[in-house]
């Protein structure tokens, strides 16, 4: 099972005034694509960074409450036996990045566990053929492009097989095609090798068509977690929300007090269907 | 105010970034430019402020050529913000920070301050004089990164990708400052790839395409005649419902708001007739 | 120089290194620099090595000319040339024809160096372009604030500032994420394989006996 299990976490920084998560419970299902979302400083890179086990393991400060992923208890394992469940993908990935060649970087993982070198050659392909940067093994990684650098760091998690990936805003350095594409990968990697997916995005219209549960994160803790509906209702109903909803569900919150409700809409062509249908009616009852 | 007369540019032969581009900034303008991740984008307003020059072609400032100028001769009157703000921050207070462009031209000390004061207000960071750039939230950086271009007294402020990795709240109040300025009669060339703050608010967009420009016009034609995507542009979730319901009687809108008024001005013809 | 080990490479640098400090004869030290530029033609290095090389000979014209400046003696100022450029020819050699990871794994391996030295050695390099290109950008940002590098030493080095305390900045917070992704990789484990083949083969003994050879040749007499 990889589903990810939080319960009562709250988390403080060393040296911080306050903390940065509050009482976080939360439950990820095994095979879910959830995407957390909120304001920034909300704690949204905390929680990620919590369920890799960096926090507290790596950062220190003081943390109460569990987080599961899968069988393992964070805070009774060692980071690197958490990274063999979760890849972390984190914001400033280029950095995350640190040998000379895209190989090296796959195989850099898989080296540092002893993983056999055959095996290593297997999965360093294979790896680099799911985010599509095969052919590209003896680049330098400071010559690839920002979204090429970032498909290199999602297939050196991948590459040590871990069944939930938690990206960190990954698409603020991409362009709209990028970004587009980045989305279908990672739903293919949810819907083909079944891995449970935890994305930070701001612009929740990139991950609507795709996400099974939406996390929205207020001052360090959950303020609303369900289904993107939900969660997308939830905001529509709040005024300081309002620029952050999705300009599909604007549109459908809009329409709505004038207009009969409509269905849960997660893409374009889903709400214009709907809405033609909409029009034909009226259309009849103006002829009728 | 500013002109691209047939330029061209590359950093290695037969191998150019920007070809053969042309184009005019007239004052107040508020303009969008838009493409693909290497499209030249950033090429175009690198050429601007003469941080490179142009191998083909001339670009005029006010009808003089800036190819004698360099980039700190621009920056008296073009202000630049770059992607990333924390690259240009130094000092230990915002309003020292933002008196740098002021004090490197020879300014006063105190003439410096009162323009740095003055142009902290204008981004609504006021009372963050003593503040520690560095301990700024994104959005405040990045508003205090356009303090630091409006000090010098600018006519025409560059902004590359000034909303990405900002909070939608962070950005529409971004947006808004990006209004105020606008009306004020400053000049916007902003580089995004947002394509609703396109539909929103921009009224001229630049659409770049491997090096040269393939559309100049108005934003709302843009959306409405072309095929954004063969240049790596998204339509924004209104123009694609609109064109799905032009041919039963829905006006075209790319905004939101917009396509909601159609909407029920569709309706309300409907039932009167 | 791509069939044997990096292992035999490290010592052939520094065989090299030594013949060339105990050599002072100007056709001997000639050969060194001219076998030296045959095995670059053999291993086909990229032409950044050729230029790198150019740059260098140039640097031992110059070496050559103050050299003679101070003590005209062309004898010696040729050999102080020729010595410099056969002891900095071969790094130069060594790295274009070796995968850097390779001589890690060779220092590593054989060498008994920490691990831990020599992956920071990798690590230093893989950062070089990186930290270049955020140079540049930051050297850009602040010209367009109107960033000068006029006036007087003192406000030059003031001004320099500007350039680097983002820069240090920016590396700093860099490295900490970097820290971050290695212990996330699990990095400083036991259980480390070393990838890369680097063990000796009969090319590694024949150049090997074919140094010693040379060496005790040199010294003899």
């Amino acid at each position: 099972m990889s589903e990810i299990v939080i319960s009562g976490l709250s988390y403080t920084y060393p040296k911080a005034a306050k903390p940065s998560l509050q009482n976080v419970s939360l439950k990820i299902d095994s095979g879910a694509f959830a995407a957390l979302a909120g304001l920034n400083g909300s704690g949204k890179t905390s929680l990620c960074l919590a369920i890799a086990g960096a926090v507290p393991h790596y950062y220190g400060g003081a943390m109460a409450g569990q987080v599961y992923t899968g069988e393992v208890k964070t805070t009774e394992s060692g980071i690197c036996e958490i990274a063999n469940i979760v890849g972390l993908v984190l914001e400033d990935y280029e950095s995350q990045l640190v040998t000379l060649t895209v190989e090296e970087e796959v195989a850099f993982g898989l080296e540092n566990r002893g993983v056999e070198q055959s095996e290593i050659n297997r999965r360093v392909k294979e790896a680099l053929q799911m985010v599509g940067l095969s052919g590209k093994e003896k680049q330098q990684t400071a010559a690839l492009s920002g979204g090429q650098k970032q498909r290199l760091a999602i297939a050196s998690v991948l590459a040590t097989k871990p069944q939930i990936l938690v990206l960190d805003e990954p698409t603020s350095a991409l362009d709209p095609e990028g970004a587009s594409e980045l989305y279908e990968l990672l739903h293919r990697l949810n819907q083909d090798h079944k891995l449970t997916i935890l994305v930070v995005e701001h612009d929740l219209s990139l991950a609507l068509p795709f996400a099974s549960q939406f996390i929205l994160l207020a001052d360090g803790s959950v303020e609303k977690a369900g289904s993107p509906a939900e969660v997308l209702q939830y905001m529509g109903s709040k005024q300081h929300y309002a620029c952050s909803l999705p300009p599909l569900w604007q549109l459908k919150l809009g329409l709505e007090p004038e207009f009969s409700s409509f269905g849960d809409w997660k893409t374009d062509d889903e709400a214009a269907n709907e809405l033609i249908h909409c029009l034909e009616k009226l259309e009849a009852g103006k002829s009728a | 105010m500013l002109e691209f007369n047939n330029v061209s540019f590359s950093y290695h032969k037969n191998c150019p970034v920007v070809s053969d581009l042309s184009l005019t900034v007239n004052p107040g303008e508020y303009i969008a430019v838009v493409g693909r991740n290497g499209s030249g984008k950033t090429t175009l307003t690198r050429l601007i402020m003469s941080l490179v020059k142009p191998v083909k072609g001339t670009i005029l400032f006010d009808g003089e050529t800036t190819k004698k100028y360099a980039p700190a001769d621009m920056a008296r009157h073009i202000g630049y913000v770059f992607q990333n703000p924390s690259r240009q921050m130094f000092h230990d207070t915002a309003i020292e920070e933002v008196a740098f462009g002021p004090l490197q031209i020879g300014i006063s000390k105190d003439d410096a301050i009162k323009q740095a004061k003055e142009a902290l207000a204008k981004v609504g960071l006021n009372g963050y004089e003593t503040a520690y750039p560095s301990g700024l939230s994104k959005g405040q950086k990045q508003r205090l990164a356009v303090a630091s271009a409006l000090s010098m007294a600018p006519r025409l402020l560059i902004l590359d990708e000034p909303t990405s990795g900002q909070d939608q709240q962070d950005k529409a109040l971004f947006l808004t400052l990006l209004d105020h300025l606008h009306q004020k009669g400053l000049a916007i060339i902003l580089i995004t790839h947002d394509m609703n703050i396109l539909a929103e608010k921009v009224a001229r967009t630049i659409v770049m395409c491997d090096g040269t420009k393939v559309y100049d016009g108005s934003t709302a034609n843009l959306f409405q005649f072309h095929d954004v995507e063969k240049w790596g542009l998204k339509k924004p979730t209104a123009v694609t419902i609109s064109h799905k319901l032009s041919p039963y009687g829905v006006s075209f809108s790319p905004t939101v708001d917009g396509l909601i008024a159609e909407f029920k001005a569709n309706e309300r013809g409907a039932v009167g007739v | 120089m791509f069939k044997v080990a990096p292992l035999t490479k490290i010592v052939f640098t520094m065989v090299v290194s030594l013949w060339a400090v105990a050599l002072f004869s100007p056709l001997a030290l000639s050969v060194v620099v001219g076998v030296q530029l045959l095995l670059m033609v053999l291993g086909r290095v990229e032409a950044k090595t050729y230029k790198a090389t150019a740059y260098l000979a140039l640097f031992a014209v110059f070496l050559f000319l103050l050299q003679y400046v101070f003590v005209p003696d062309t004898r010696l100022a040729l050999v102080t040339g020729l010595k410099m450029m056969a002891m900095a020819m071969v790094f130069i050699l060594v790295l274009a024809t070796t995968r850097v990871q390779d001589l890690t794994a060779a220092l590593v391996g054989q060498c008994r160096i920490p691990y831990e030295y020599a992956f920071m050695f990798t690590t230093a390099l893989r950062f070089v372009p990186d930290f270049l290109s955020e140079s540049r950008t930051i050297q850009e940002a602040q010209a367009c604030r109107g960033y000068s590098t006029k006036g007087n030493i003192v406000k030059r080095m003031i001004n320099f500032l500007a350039i680097v305390k983002p820069l240090v900045l920016r590396a700093i917070s860099r490295s900490e994420t970097m820290a971050l992704s290695m212990e996330l990789r699990g990095f400083g484990s036991q259980k480390r394989n070393i990838g890369s083949q680097v063990a000796l083969g009969w090319h590694d003994y024949t150049a090997l006996s074919g140094m010693v050879t040379v060496t005790l040749g040199i010294f003899l007499y």
